[in-house]
């Protein structure tokens, strides 16, 4: 009845009709015919199984060790990632479970067989071929695979062995008797007993589960107490039975009594959520719970125990568990439950770091707010005293800081939440969170105070608020990844850095710097930034007739292994005048490059210009006065042709290059005052620079952790440009923050445009090997090792140690949450209809697709991949590849250009330009809206 | 340097058309913009005012004219414009954006000076063909030759409706508005269909009679299944239809004829309103406003198909009360896009876009004598 009604709230029945879609019936319901000696025990090997446990074994602290290298912030169990292969339907929404599915059950019948409700009857089983067509699937060795494949994540944390498919195909074997009898699990009476009755662990479950109850539950799920119905069924389980005559263990007393809870006070003692296969659940020990399982009974301890709650459950060991070799204090720590939760297994991926990355001064002078993106606060700083004075917790990977022109509120970006926290200043504390667009990164209001602007670098746009009521008022289109904004001198403009280059198949390209009026808080000029990318740190000179950008010009046209001529990537300023002109001069040396320019800032009296580069750890200290005269005396063509590429240029207007702490990222010059500062987000501290003698003074430690983990090294290496020759780009040049610049490369020295292939992210890509287009990458080792030295940087490789500790820390970044479907969300009606069309087996005519074109044979959950390499029919005249990797799925809206090299800078275009055969999945017979829908859904992976 | 004959088609004779009537306001002053004031092309397909700026939408590029300064500024594909030919505009009323339905090139938005387009196959757009565009909220919405789409500049999803989601029983969408609510897509062969944003449902507007050729019962729902525009303003509905012209109150529907009305012809390309009383046709035959309902008082502006000059004539029923001639008429007499800036309105014609200018421009009738005009030396 719920499954009808369901279905008619989801709008995919019309009244009157059967229900046809298939939904979730639990592996409890395929036991009530499929238990017993009659079907060959195939139940209760399945409930004694790993594959039962899977769900449980997510709360394991391995689990969560897995999960940080894998890119995940949220906890195992709630991780679509994890659920994908240790849970069954964890991306179907709720209407397609039936009450009698749980997804704790693990990996169950219906993860290999399909949702059940169609097929599940005795009179469709007993026909093979009936039952296919209701939706019975007969998996394979290879869709086992899908999950069963070598995963890095795993290997690195359990070391587990490859899987022996075949070992493990015959270890699960469940061959139904050829004179099959279906059995059932008893089932509790209709009449019950008065008092208290069994409700079933599950329902105890509902709430000691999860990190804050210590895994209670889980912990039970994964001990053999849980099993101890199923192991009657184990070879074992016969032979003890008949060692003491037993003909049927599974209704026999004298087994049961001890390997299921409550069964000798018989069936009406058990409500319907608790069946004897549960084996020993929690109520064997703490008693019937229907009269103290209720939180606020359970809250108050004495009422618990009044209404039934063993006071001594130690007792109920020994009915049990007799003999002399039982040693109960052993056995109790065994199956040891805590609330408290289990302590880390790796200490040091707990450690946590501050990571600055940008700052801002509250008006009146007397604190500094650092954006600390690992430990998700912001600190607050003294620069008086050039202390920590406070932090404050904010939301998750904050980015960047800024205040209200009262001082009152501060606004932080938080990167990996969506969302903005706005914080009293004079509290130092959270009052709101603004849910705002794809992971947020600038922040500024105007200089009245009545709009705040928030760039959302992932989705292009900028949201804009109204001040004091923070509520939004318009989003304005930015160009590819708003980073950092500015407001001029006087007020009237506000000027936005977009990070990614507008995309250009082979061609080149450039970078936007919009202008923003902030009169009618809408945007006025677009501003064209010849060959540049990764636009973003930005300042106004005081005179208003131009504004600083930091910029890299990539050359993505030629070879990156021309390296040697510094023909790769060059990093720079970008002067954007007030008028439209745009001029760029680079701020390496011949033979030492400035890599990652980050951020810029101007002096109070516009002479100088401080200019971080996070990949050699120097800021540069630019003369605008100097800089000014170079560009006034070029001509118009060196301005535009040569003073960009110009290696030697720098030394006429960088008067002095300052060192500061690991990766510097933001830098902060008051309008008036002797002190700069710049955030150091590789060892947790602030630089602070004397203006006057143009010098490092001092260092404000953020208070951060001293010890060094690996990860942090590895980090500090890819951040680094130490590994490139002459210092020209460090990993993050070309992965910014682990992602991607969106920009398809030319890399290897075979020929000019030869195999171009499209930049691909490192977010959560440890279990997505092997690596490259090609796939003939098997290992990130491989990957960062010999083919980075020989392709990319043309230097020594890293050391073995360097080499494990940047692949530890790739391993880490973080893979954001998908934007378009929380985990169990239910779908749009087109999300919904484009999930069908990823799944469906048929054309619209009923034409049977092939198996090995369908979306969901290569793209298969929870990566959307089989990690194998097809020919899509997509190979380029200048391809000299035909066959490439299948690419992970997740999170794929965030990633475009897409296909290998980039040609289709939509998702779109992959269909309606580049599969006119077929051959990239069966596409053609779909109608526009019905390929509008599958993208959709696709944007849910 | 206007030249008034008040015909005043009355008993008493022209003491009588000397006497204060309730007359309209009747627009005499026209400019004219076109290619050699820098137009990129006189074939004017559609026309939008934003503030002081009026957007012009022609064959082969797109304009824009500063009112204030009369300065024209163009674009064609060679500075960016992804497609020559510009059927539609329609401005987001919080960003400035301006989107330009593009006829056989999909979907543009022109931003800070940036275009940026959306087609058939880099998009969900669902036909290239795009006649109409309006901005709804965080929507876009295009009228294209095969369904509507609907963009969401929120979640970048795109939404087609056609028969298959829709009381669209023919697919080819000529015009598109948004007013209070509601979006109202015209549709050849469909009717008007409306789409309430609130609670996403659809009503169809079709005529009751369903006969093609003749609208066998007055005022008995739209006049005819093939429209060209509908915009709704003061919870009005006005339709323009190659037929004649409706008008929906909400209770009572009402027809206009070039028979029994000042419409200059039944074969209307396109409309503007102003409010629920005043609404502005583009016919073939010139333009025609109805500018008091209740009276059924129209205004049909022409121009002498020999020259320069043009005329105003006033009409009730279909009784001429006031004729104006001019020396500088509108531009064309066959009209294809409206719209009304303040006071002024702007008429795009088939060779040029013309400027009326408003000035003491009062809405609705008022008591003036028809020649009230010679009084003032320039004006009716």
């Amino acid at each position: 009845m719920k499954l009808l009604a369901c279905l008619l709230a989801a709008g995919l029945l019309p009244l009157g009709a059967a229900p046809k879609k298939p939904v979730y019936v639990g592996a409890r319901v395929c036991g009530s015919c499929h238990a017993g000696k009659g079907m060959g025990n195939q139940y209760s090997r399945w409930l004694h199984s790993r594959h039962a446990m899977a769900y449980a074994a997510l709360a394991k602290p391995e689990a969560a060790q897995i999960a940080t290298i894998s890119g995940l912030r949220q906890k195992p169990q709630e991780a679509p990632i994890c659920l994908g292969c240790h849970a069954t339907a964890f991306d179907v929404e709720e209407w397609q479970k039936d009450d009698t599915f749980h997804m704790e059950d693990g990996v169950q019948c219906e993860m290999c067989h399909g949702p059940g409700s169609e097929y599940m009857t005795e009179s469709v089983m007993r026909n093979r071929e009936e039952a296919m067509k209701a939706g019975l699937r007969i998996p394979t060795q290879d869709d086992c695979m899908n999950c069963h494949i070598e995963k890095g994540s795993h290997v690195a944390v359990l070391h587990t062995p490859l899987v022996d498919i075949r070992k493990a195909w015959a270890a699960i074997a469940h061959p139904t008797p050829e004179n099959a009898k279906p059995g059932a699990i008893p089932k509790a009476k209709v009449e019950a007993r008065p008092g208290p009755r069994y409700i079933g662990s599950a329902a105890c479950g509902k709430c000691h589960r999860g990190e804050a109850g210590g895994h209670q539950w889980s912990l039970w799920r994964m001990g053999p107490h849980a099993r101890a119905w199923a192991v009657l069924s184990t070879a074992s389980g016969f032979q003890q039975a008949a060692k003491r005559g037993v003909e049927d263990q599974f209704s026999d007393p004298r087994c049961l009594k001890c390997h299921a809870t409550g069964f000798l006070e018989g069936a009406a003692a058990r409500t319907e959520t608790a069946t004897i296969d549960e084996g020993v659940g929690c109520e064997s020990c703490h008693g019937p719970g229907s009269e103290y399982a209720v939180e606020a009974v359970m809250r108050d301890r004495p009422a618990a125990r009044a209404a039934g709650l063993a006071k001594s459950p130690r007792q109920a060991c020994a009915a049990c568990h007799q003999g002399a070799k039982f040693n109960l204090q052993e056995a109790l720590r065994k199956i040891a439950h805590p609330t408290r939760p289990a302590a880390p297994v790796d200490g040091a991926a707990h450690v946590r770091y501050k990571t600055p990355l940008n700052l801002a001064m509250r008006p009146g002078g007397r604190e500094i707010y650092v954006a600390c993106e690992a430990s998700d606060s912001v600190v607050v700083v003294d620069p008086a005293r050039k202390i920590r004075v406070a932090e404050i917790a904010v939301g998750g990977n904050p980015a960047d800081v800024a205040f209200s022109p009262d001082g009152r509120l501060a606004f932080v970006s938080n990167r990996h939440d969506d969302t903005v926290s706005v914080i009293d200043a004079a509290a130092r504390k959270v009052v709101r969170t603004l849910e705002v667009h794809d992971e947020p990164h600038g922040v500024l209001t105007d200089r009245e105070g009545r709009l705040l602007y928030v760039l959302n670098t992932s989705s292009d746009d900028i949201w804009v608020f109204s001040l004091p009521r923070l509520e939004r008022v318009k989003s304005l289109s930015a160009g590819r990844g708003p980073w950092s904004l500015a407001l001029s001198p006087g007020g009237e403009h506000l000027l936005v850095t977009n990070m990614y280059a507008n995309f250009a198949f082979r061609a080149p390209f450039d970078a936007e710097a919009t202008l923003i009026e902030t009169g009618r808080g809408a945007v006025e000029e677009r501003f064209k930034v010849p060959g540049a990318n990764l636009m973003m740190g930005v300042d106004w000179h005081p005179s208003g007739k131009f504004a600083l950008t930091t910029l890299n010009r990539t050359k993505t046209l030629v070879p990156m292994t021309r390296l040697l001529q510094g023909w790769t990537i060059t990093n720079g300023l970008g002067v954007v005048w007030r008028d439209g002109r745009v001029d760029e001069v680079l701020l390496d040396e011949p033979n030492l490059g400035f890599a990652d320019a980050t951020d810029v800032a101007i002096t109070g009296d516009g002479r100088h210009a401080l200019v971080t580069s996070s990949g050699t750890d120097r800021v540069a200290v630019v003369d605008i006065g100097r800089l000014l005269a170079v560009l006034e005396r070029a001509t118009p063509r060196e301005r535009e042709r040569v003073l960009p590429n110009h290696l030697g240029m720098q030394a006429e207007f960088v008067v002095k290059h300052i060192a500061t702490g690991a990766s510097p990222r933001g830098v902060l010059v008051p309008p008036a005052g002797r002190w700069a500062y710049v955030a150091n987000s590789l060892d947790d501290s602030l630089t602070v620079i004397d203006l006057v003698r143009m010098e490092a003074s001092g260092r404000i430690d953020l208070g951060g952790p001293k010890t060094v983990t690996r990860g942090r090294f590895g980090e500090r290496l890819f951040h680094s440009a130490d590994i490139t020759f002459r210092k020209q780009y460090s990993c993050h040049s070309c992965h910014p923050d682990g992602h991607v610049d969106g920009l398809s490369y030319d890399i290897e020295a075979d020929g000019i445009g030869f195999n171009p292939v499209d930049n691909r992210t490192l977010r959560g890509i440890l279990d997505t090997a092997p690596f490259k287009w090609a796939g003939t990458n098997p290992s990130l080792q491989r990957q960062c090792g010999a083919r980075l030295a020989m392709f990319f940087t043309r230097l020594l490789p890293f050391t073995p140690e360097q080499l494990s500790a940047i692949d530890y820390y790739i391993t880490t970044i973080l893979r954001p949450p998908n934007r378009y479907r929380a985990l169990g969300a239910r779908l749009t009606p087109a999300q919904r209809r484009g999930k069908l069309l990823f799944e469906r087996a048929t054309t619209n005519d009923g034409r049977t697709i092939p198996a090995g074109n369908r979306c969901i044979t290569c793209h298969f959950p929870p990566y959307y991949t089989n990690r194998k390499v097809f020919d899509v029919g997509t190979r380029h005249p200048l391809d000299r590849m035909s066959k490439l990797d299948v690419p992970h799925l997740n999170n794929i809206y965030d990633s475009a250009p897409y296909l290998h090299n980039g040609m289709a800078p939509t998702l779109e275009e992959i269909w309606t330009v580049h599969n006119p055969d077929d051959l990239h999945g069966q596409t053609n017979d779909m109608t526009k809206d019905q390929l509008n829908e599958l993208i959709e859904y696709l944007k849910t992976l | 340097m206007l030249r008034i004959t008040a015909l005043v088609a009355m008993a008493a004779g022209l003491a009588a058309a000397e006497a204060p009537r309730k007359l309209p306001y009747v627009y005499t002053k026209w400019k004219h913009f076109t290619v050699a004031e820098g137009l990129p092309n006189d074939h004017i397909f559609a026309v939008k005012a934003d503030g002081s700026r009026v957007w012009v939408g022609t064959e082969n590029g797109l304009a824009l004219i500063d009112s204030r300064t009369g300065k024209v500024r163009s674009w064609t594909e060679k500075d960016g414009l992804p497609w020559r030919v510009v059927t539609g505009i329609d401005i987001d009323p919080k960003t400035g954006d301006v989107w330009l339905a593009l006829f056989g090139g999909g979907l543009a938005r022109f931003s800070g000076g940036r275009f940026d387009h959306w087609h058939q196959l880099n998009s969900g757009l669902v036909n290239d063909v795009v006649y109409g565009v309006a901005v709804e909220n965080d929507n876009v919405w295009a009228a294209t030759t095969a369904g509507a789409s609907r963009y969401n500049l929120r979640t970048g999803e795109w939404t087609i409706f056609t028969e298959k989601n829709a009381p669209m029983e023919e697919i080819w969408n000529y015009g598109v508005h948004y007013g209070d609510g509601k979006v109202h897509l015209a549709v050849w062969g469909s009717g008007v269909l409306e789409y309430d944003v609130a609670t996403g449902r659809w009503k169809d507007y079709l005529d009751p009679d369903g006969e093609m050729e003749i609208d066998l019962y007055r005022d008995d729902g739209i006049i005819h299944v093939i429209t060209t525009a509908a915009h709704y303003v003061e919870k009005t509905l006005w339709v323009s239809s190659y037929f004649g012209v409706c008008r929906y109150d909400g209770r009572n529907w009402r027809g206009f004829f070039n028979q029994d009305s000042g419409l200059p012809s039944d074969f209307n390309n396109n409309l503007k309103a102003r409010s629920a009383n005043e609404a502005w046709f583009a016919t073939d035959k010139g333009v025609g406003a109805v500018v008091d309902v209740a009276t059924n008082t129209w205004v049909a502006y022409t121009r002498d198909p020999k020259g320069k000059s043009g005329k105003a004539v006033v009409t009730r029923d279909k009784e001429v009360l006031e004729t104006v001639e001019m020396e500088t008429g509108i531009p064309h007499n066959y009209i294809i896009a409206l719209d009304i800036q303040g006071s002024d309105v702007w008429v795009g014609t088939s060779k040029g876009l013309g400027w009326g200018v408003g000035e003491g421009y009062y809405p609705g009738l008022k008591e003036r004598p028809p020649v009230v005009a010679r009084e003032r030396g320039d004006r009716p």
